[in-house]
């Protein structure tokens, strides 16, 4: 158990490092699904498998499609332009994240007393509890994503479609 | 002592060879482990590859009888040598791999394809007991794990560093995500009216079971007959559906645009030679006996078939002929259809693939799934009747209202 | 015994990853890509702290994770198409020639 843990950690780590820095924004891509595959895995250890079956299905076969998709629209792969800011901006952003990470989520973990086993060792996950909570009280919150999933399937389709206006010419 | 166990119930053979090997290895419980990982894929591993290779003797045989021709017939006694003969060619080929190619990419591309399409196999239920990994949501981890394939598609289209590699990919990739939607809307009726996303209770559901454990033989074949989903109106209609989808998923004909040699030089396969191509070529057609392994566990009924039960068990659920017997019968009659329609039909061009599936299946199946559940409220009588009639006046009014692009009718005289 | 403890730490340095994504890259995708790890290591979190949670049996957590999903899809969805058009308009994906709204 702890080794598929540590395992996952690793690739996971691994994975969203090489996304955010590798030049070739394809293989950053690459490596973003290697990260959401890691995190579904963790979403099995942790028996929840429905949502690692749909972490699968919406981000590795859905998202990360679309950002390829993307990627190809726009052209500049290789980053033979020169897309990263200069290395004092970048050191000014690792030492941000640097300091949210140390001083603001670490301590309060580190600090906070957090269950170490889980209450019930061992249970099947259901798949039918997850339809039946769906139904019940989440019955609004269901209409509304659909209503959003709907709205943003348009709004995409009509902000990304080629007819472009004459007071739109592209600039040079 | 084996083979009294093999005989009482020939059906459960890998379960008795599995508890009779725990027996005797009770001492030490990480090799009982090993022994139930073992008994789970090593027959996958083994009898899948060599479908694999049967399939394509039958397809090349098969297309040339369609086209009036023999087919191999040289590598031994009606060419049945054929795929070892194609293996060892695969094999001694020299690896082209592009200067400007991007190594990695094109490296795990066709191994990225394999992964997902052995991995699926393991959701779905051989026989009774007969299932390597019986997952409570077994339906959307197939469809989840196949999604992946898209990846290796696209990868396999951007790392040829080739213009028609990469519009062959582009173009497979959308074709596959389009298809999708059809093929997961039209299992939402079986898993509605099953109330479970395990397999192996979508199996039990389609079974009459006091019918089987009665002692009517004639009953015991019925029972496991009669109730199959794909004899219902919204099973027939999504069978239908879930089968024309899948041939677009594993980018079969007529659906083959992306890799059509006549069209885009084998699209994103073109800078493939040798074994990575042989890998491409099992990595589809694995994923097309998984895809039609879900499409007999969904609505033709799993496993079951005409069976009796053998007088000599004792065992209520015995069966005389075994169930991965009717399985893989059914699954092989699945990929002859596909076969068939690949000799048969011409290739669909990319816009009326892509209308197709988005004005004509989406909705379809949409309304499958209304009849579906219309069916499991009214009474048989009306249900039945109203369903097919729905269906049918939904598929006619599809139909016209796609009628208007295509164009006016052609007709073809021959010589 | 994995504790609640690693999964938190490692949902942190996930976080920060993200973060660190879209603070210092200039290409509008890369950062949507990070702002998709952040979703996605808050996401861990959720599902964490249900499995540890004394009543496993209410579905909170899951059906959070299962919504977040879902809006995560939509709006990489649509900042994605954003990007294709501002693309088309700059010829450039670059965030720092994206500061004006009109000429």
């Amino acid at each position: 158990m702890n080794i598929a843990f540590y395992l996952l950690s690793a690739l996971a780590v691994t994975g969203a490092l090489l996304a955010i820095r590798l030049r070739n924004l394809v293989h950053a891509t690459l490596c973003l699904m290697f990260f959401f595959i890691s995190l579904a895995g963790m979403y099995v250890l942790l028996m929840a498998e429905f949502i690692a079956a749909v972490q699968i299905l919406v981000y590795v076969g859905a998202v990360g499609i679309l950002i390829l998709f993307a990627i190809m629209l726009t052209h500049h792969i290789t980053g033979a332009t020169r897309e990263r800011i200069s290395s004092r901006g970048w050191l000014w952003g690792l030492g941000a994240a640097l300091a949210v990470l140390f001083t603001v989520l670490l301590p309060v973990l580190l600090l906070s007393v957090l269950p170490a086993a889980p209450a019930t060792p061992d249970f099947s996950p259901s798949v039918r509890n997850i339809g039946l909570s769906l139904m019940d009280p989440y019955t609004i919150t269901l209409q509304v994503m659909g209503l959003l999933l709907t709205a943003a399937l348009i709004g995409a389709v009509a902000v990304a479609s080629t007819s472009v206006r004459p007071q739109d010419k592209p600039r040079t | 002592m084996i083979l009294n166990t093999l005989l009482d119930n020939p059906d459960q053979i890998l379960v008795n060879l599995f508890h009779q090997g725990a027996a005797l290895l009770q001492a030490c419980p990480a090799l009982v482990i090993a022994l139930g990982i073992l008994l789970s894929t090593v027959p996958l591993v083994a009898i899948f590859p060599a479908c694999f290779a049967i399939t394509t003797w039958l397809e090349r045989k098969g297309l040339a009888r369609i086209q009036n021709r023999i087919g191999p017939n040289r590598a031994g006694w009606f060419g049945l040598l054929q795929p070892m003969a194609d293996g060892i060619k695969m094999l001694l080929k020299e690896d082209i791999v592009p200067q400007t190619s991007d190594r990695l990419a094109h490296f795990l591309a066709p191994v990225l394809l394999l992964i997902p399409a052995f991995t699926v196999l393991s959701v779905l239920p051989f026989s009774r007991n007969m299932i390597p990994a019986a997952a409570d949501t077994g339906v959307i981890l197939f469809f989840a794990l196949g999604s992946i394939s898209t990846l290796p598609v696209f990868m396999a289209g951007w790392s040829s560093h080739n213009k028609y590699s990469l519009l062959g990919g582009m173009r497979a990739i959308a074709q596959m995500v389009s298809y999708e939607i059809p093929l997961v809307l039209s299992t939402v009726t079986v898993v509605m009216l099953t109330g479970s996303l395990n397999t192996v209770k979508i199996v039990e559901f389609q079974q009459v079971t006091h019918w089987i454990e009665g002692s009517n033989p004639a009953l015991q074949i019925l029972g496991q007959v009669l109730k199959w989903n794909v004899f219902t109106p919204w099973g027939f209609t999504g069978f239908l559906i879930f089968f024309i989808s899948s041939l677009a998923e594993i980018n079969r004909c007529p659906f083959d645009l992306p890799e059509a040699d006549s069209e885009i030089v084998a699209g994103h396969l073109t800078e493939y030679s040798g074994f990575k191509y042989a890998l491409f070529f099992m990595g589809e057609y694995v994923s097309a006996f998984a895809i039609s392994g879900l499409a007999v566990t969904l609505f033709l009924g799993g496993w079951s078939g005409p069976n009796i039960r053998p007088w000599w068990s004792e065992d209520p659920r015995a069966l005389l002929i075994p169930g991965f017997v009717w399985f893989f019968l059914k699954m092989f009659a699945l990929i002859l259809i596909m076969i068939w329609i690949r000799g048969t039909l011409p290739r669909l061009r990319v816009d009326h693939l892509m209308a197709f599936a988005w004005k004509f299946l989406m909705p379809l199946a949409l309304i499958n799934i209304f009849i579906a559940g219309a069916y499991y409220y009214l009474p048989h009588w009306i249900g039945w009747p109203a369903g097919l009639i729905v269906i049918y006046a939904c598929y006619e009014g599809l139909g016209r209202i796609n009628r208007r692009h295509l164009g006016p009718k052609r007709i073809y005289r021959y010589a | 015994m994995v504790t609640l403890q690693q999964y938190l730490i490692l949902s942190a340095v996930l976080f920060s990853i993200g973060l660190l994504g879209a603070l210092t890259r200039r290409h509008a995708i890369i950062v949507l890509v990070s702002i998709e790890i952040m979703l996605n290591a808050a996401n861990l979190n959720f599902i964490a702290f249900w499995r540890f949670a004394p009543h496993p049996g209410n579905l909170h957590g899951v059906l959070f994770t299962l919504f977040s999903i879902a809006v995560a899809a939509a709006e990489a969805a649509v900042g994605l198409a954003l990007v294709i058009a501002v693309y088309r308009f700059n010829k450039s994906p670059d965030l720092e020639k994206m500061n004006s709204l009109h000429e």
